[in-house]
């Protein structure tokens, strides 16, 4: 499967990211992952400013500008995601990556559920790949980029980072990558 | 699938995961915290709104994980 090799993460998926031993191997799947400015104002602690400055030094992370037509589409989804009762609202960090994502067609990384419902409910953005760290980490495994058994991978991940994987969702990806 | 069908799976996604919050969390430790961070830290568990349980703690997003972390409350996703 080929993908676009531009990703752009939002601040949970940074966050927990930062605390993975492996962390860096995000950038042997993606040329570049943008990160907002709304995003990259949220971010506090040492261990992720410390990820993501040396990252940014590197050249593995880029900040991206929200251009008009990005904040125009973001704010129309923070206000569709409030119409459907039972649909998670998204905020403007996730909603600018939502919109990016389908405006730029950039892989969307996060750990914002109401970002995954918005993407699985609204037709408008059914376009739009979005990806947890389970599916980042299936891709990085698929890909070779980490050879170890795939079960101690996640278990580290989850370890590392106090995330838990549903298991159901995690069985069948290891299912797959078995397969 | 149709939208009722996708709401309600999403639903039962969450309730497995509101379940796993409250039994992984550490009970002792969100007890002995100023009422404004155990009361962020139980909206948390129950509602999965990571940024308006920052706000209610009075924290940044980034700092209000690392407080779930302390407390054992894992993000499940």
């Amino acid at each position: 499967m080929s993908f676009n090799p531009f990703a752009i993460a939002d601040t949970c998926l940074l966050i927990d990211w930062a605390y993975w031993r492996r962390r860096d191997v995000l950038f042997k799947l993606f040329n570049t992952v943008f990160i907002p400015e709304a995003v990259l104002r949220e971010v506090r602690s040492e261990q992720t400013i410390e990820w993501v400055a040396t990252s940014l030094a590197e050249g593995y992370l880029a900040l991206i500008t929200e251009t008009s037509d990005v904040i125009e589409l973001a704010t129309r989804l923070v206000e569709r995601t409030r119409l459907i009762p039972g649909l998670r609202g998204v905020d403007m960090p996730e909603a600018i990556c939502l919109a990016i994502g389908k405006l730029r067609g950039y892989v969307v990384l996060t750990e914002n559920r109401g970002a995954l419902m918005a993407v699985d409910l609204l037709e408008e953005l059914s376009s739009v790949t979005v990806w947890r760290s389970l599916e980042i980490i299936r891709e990085v495994i698929k890909r070779g980029l980490i050879n170890e058994e795939p079960e101690k991978i996640f278990k580290e991940y989850e370890v590392d980072t106090k995330h838990r994987f549903p298991r159901t969702d995690l069985e069948v990806v290891l299912h797959e990558l078995k397969g | 699938m149709s939208l009722k069908d996708k709401l309600e799976r999403w639903r039962r996604l969450e309730e497995e995961a509101r379940e796993i919050r409250r039994r992984e969390a550490d009970w002792e430790f969100i007890e002995k915290q100023p009422p404004r961070i155990k009361a962020a830290l139980k909206y948390y568990i129950e509602n999965n709104d990571i940024r308006l349980s920052a706000k209610l703690a009075g924290l940044n997003i980034d700092e209000f994980r690392e407080l779930l972390r302390k407390a054992n409350i894992p993000v499940v996703l």
